[in-house]
């Protein structure tokens, strides 16, 4: 067996070939006192807004250490996981990463984050942060990511086809559907809600609207809640936009959030999921767009809106790294209030600090107010390492809906199956 | 690597007449040394690799590393796949999948075959190089155009069902609008779509195979038969067929491999591993391995029990082959 422990670092190196043709930086044993350069790696495209924030940091990162170069490197969102397992498995990653928050604690669970409890403590600023953004970045009482930036989701409408139709922004399941249809109606060819059937974070504000919970630990056992009868009322009622009233095509079952956020974009859709981080994205696709845009927070079924799942992304030192208290540094730079205030502002993201959200800033943005108001009553999705299997493997719940949207199964069977599908994962020693 | 070095230095230090013969005895695998290191590097150390892993338990990236221990799974991976309900689920997809591409693809590729040899020179070689273009296309590239063709709103079949006029298409189909029509919802559609893509992409190598050998077949063969009075389906089944089974076969052999691991066309028109009532090993070893979180030990398991399979069906079937060649 050590022989083929032995023989596992060359497995490595072969299986990240990717790894070494990208070439990230060296940070090999002999190096531990060099703290000539720092890499920071970010994720997405890397907009012109972005680099010269990032720019702006590096300079304020600078007057304390002027010998340290901080190299920043952009990864695509989807490639991250690979990109993240050839870290892991070469050795060689950067010093600090950014991920999405619903990832920190599977990549904690890999040991690929370093533990930065006793960091966070001695951190002032770092006590006014969204606890539920905080507590999503921990694994077993243990912190390992900072919150970097918070979003919810929302609904985008088309104000002039709402004007049309001659209705208003829903405020209950009635009305949405009573609305869809309605501009539906008055604009033919169009569809009147651009439903993500196979995404399952928008779905989670109709299933925490209907008082149902995803999973409930109870001493060492999870429980689903997708079998009881709030959950039922939930998946029926976000179905039957497709089967029943037929406000989003049976394409959407296929469609995850950005094919969705496209048909509103492209002028096919009247409303959509999306958050209010795509304002930019939308944006690219019909730069005309903003001018009859608007947005309302997900209702609930009788009328408070629905709590949303708290997005954002993380900011995690990398546990290979030799520059920890470098990395460290550059990251309360990074997140100091004043850089977090403006970052959010560049991307259309909120800042991670309770002071800085709850102001009159956003209540009176004509975008922003519905994200402000979902951000007052968010949920998180079950804290286990083990849920990134149900989320991204097994995709239980984006199967559970499909099936009913295709008509494959009924609702009844459907949320049977996705709750002992669940649950074999959450409790499976 | 050290035969590399110890050749010249044993060639320089004999003079005897021995020496005169072992040059053109070792020149050989001398040749071959360098195509053996890329291939043992490059394939078979790997392919070992998968073996090997499929026994242990190995779920976090560091134990790639070496950074921790590799515990000792036995079977149990195994164990594992195929006492999962699921697993009989992608196997019958796998096998239901490759037969019938394998069928659709030398069916369409034999006719093909039978097309360009009868053409004119310059209309063979227009057909042809028209054909090769699906088979130059890349699997990724091709499989993207192809999903665009049938995307839900704008795509050219969408566009085309709009077209047909409503009275026929609501006899036939049962609706007239197919904006935002689920090409992809139902598992039978989405392998429909999937086999015109894959065939699509694989017949132009049959067509031409079978093409060059019927160029071996002697013309007298069927002009005789002609005479005899044979029409042209008796001529293929009688003729054709029997002198041509030995490239049937190597392409049947090569289709059904190919075929039975088909990934990228999968993954392109699927939007990844999501859609897991139509996985197939290939994609299914993928997903266990790679979807967070990682299971390597048990996606090797997958990938190892796929490559028995392959070996076991091309083994009968070459046999079977082998067999017949020496009844004829």
């Amino acid at each position: 067996m050590n022989r083929w422990k032995r023989l596992a670092p060359v497995t490595a190196v072969v299986a990240s070939a990717a790894m070494v043709l990208a070439g990230c930086g060296g940070s090999g044993d002999d190096e531990a006192a060099d703290n000539s350069k720092l890499t920071v790696w970010m994720m997405g495209e890397g907009s012109e807004a972005q680099t010269s924030f990032l720019d702006g940091v590096e300079t304020e990162f600078r007057q304390k250490h002027p010998d340290t170069d901080v190299v920043v490197q952009y990864i695509p969102w989807l490639e991250a996981p690979k990109k993240f397992q050839a870290a892991l498995a070469g050795g060689e990653g950067p010093d600090i990463t950014e991920l999405g928050n619903t990832e920190t604690q599977g990549w904690a669970a890999q040991e690929a984050l370093a533990d930065i409890s006793g960091r966070m403590n001695g951190w002032a600023e770092g006590k006014d942060i969204l606890p539920d953004l905080v507590k999503n970045a921990q694994l077993d009482g243990k912190q390992y990511g900072v919150p970097w930036y918070a979003g919810v989701r929302a609904i985008y409408y088309r104000t002039d086809w709402f004007a049309e139709a001659g209705v208003k922004p829903p405020t209950n399941w009635e009305e949405l559907v009573s609305v869809a249809k309605a501009v539906q109606a008055k604009k033919p060819g169009t569809y009147g809600l651009a439903l993500p059937g196979n995404s399952e974070l928008p779905f989670y504000s109709f299933l925490w609207g209907a008082g149902a919970e995803i999973a409930t630990k109870d001493g060492d056992t999870w429980k689903s809640g997708y079998n009881t009868p709030e959950a039922q009322k939930a998946v029926k009622f976000w179905t039957d936009l497709v089967t029943v009233h037929k406000v989003a095509p049976p394409a959407a079952a296929g469609w995850n959030e950005i094919d969705a956020r496209t048909q509103f974009a492209t002028g096919k859709a009247a409303m959509a999921f999306a958050g209010s981080w795509q304002q930019g994205a939308i944006k690219k696709d019909n730069p005309e767009i903003e001018k009859v845009w608007g947005t309302f927070p997900i209702p609930g079924p009788a009328g408070q809106p629905a709590p949303g799942f708290a997005g954002g992304s993380d900011l995690a030192l990398w546990e290979d790294s030799e520059r920890k208290d470098l990395a460290w540094d550059y990251l309360t730079v990074l997140l100091s209030k004043k850089n977090d205030q403006a970052f959010a502002d560049s991307l259309g993201f909120f800042p991670v600090y309770q002071d800085l959200v709850g102001g009159d800033k956003y209540a009176n943005d004509k975008v922003m107010a519905a994200f402000a108001t979902t951000l007052k009553s968010t949920k998180l999705t079950p804290l286990t390492p083990k849920w990134v299997e149900v989320s991204r493997n097994k995709t239980v719940t984006q199967a559970m809906n499909s099936s009913v949207m295709k008509g494959q199964k009924t609702v009844e069977k459907a949320t049977a199956d996705a709750a002992a599908e669940m649950e074999s994962i959450l409790n499976a020693k | 690597m050290t035969t590399l070095t110890e050749v010249p230095e044993t060639t320089a230090a004999r003079e005897t007449p021995a020496r005169r013969r072992r040059p053109v005895d070792r020149l050989p695998y001398l040749l071959l040394l360098p195509g053996s290191v890329i291939i043992g590097v490059l394939l078979l150390w790997p392919l070992g690799q998968v073996v090997v892993m499929s026994f242990f338990k190995l779920d976090n990236v560091r134990q790639l590393r070496g950074d921790r221990d590799w515990p000792w799974a036995g079977l149990g991976n195994y164990a594992d796949v195929l006492g999962d309900p699921f697993f009989w689920t992608v196997l019958r997809n796998t096998v239901l999948f490759a037969a019938a591409n394998v069928v659709l693809t030398m069916i369409l590729g034999t006719l093909v075959g039978l097309l360009l040899n009868r053409l004119g020179r310059r209309m063979a070689a227009f057909v042809a190089s028209c054909v090769m273009l699906a088979w130059a296309t890349p699997a990724l590239t091709g499989t993207i155009v192809w999903k665009w063709i049938f995307d839900d709103t704008s795509g050219l079949v969408t566009w085309f069902f709009n077209a047909l006029p409503d009275g026929l298409s609501q006899a036939l189909f049962g609706r007239t609008d197919w904006t935002g029509y689920g090409w992809f919802n139902s598992p039978l559609l989405f392998f429909a779509i999937l086999t015109l893509v894959v065939v699509w992409h694989s017949f132009p190598f049959i067509a031409v195979s079978v093409l060059a050998g019927l160029k071996s077949v002697p013309s007298e063969l069927h002009e005789a038969a002609r005479v005899d009075g044979a029409g042209p389906w008796k001529a293929f089944w009688k003729i054709t067929v029997p002198l041509l089974r030995p490239v049937f076969g190597i392409l049947i052999v090569l289709s059904t491999i190919w075929d039975f691991k088909v990934f990228t066309q999968y993954y392109v028109l699927a939007g990844g591993t999501q859609d897991r009532p139509t996985f197939m090993l290939s994609v299914y070893s993928y997903a266990e391995a790679f979807s967070p979180p990682p299971k390597y030990g048990l996606g090797a398991a997958i990938a190892v029990i796929l490559t028995l399979i392959l070996l076991v069906v091309t083994g009968l079937y070459v046999r079977m082959v082998l067999k017949q060649e020496e009844d004829a």
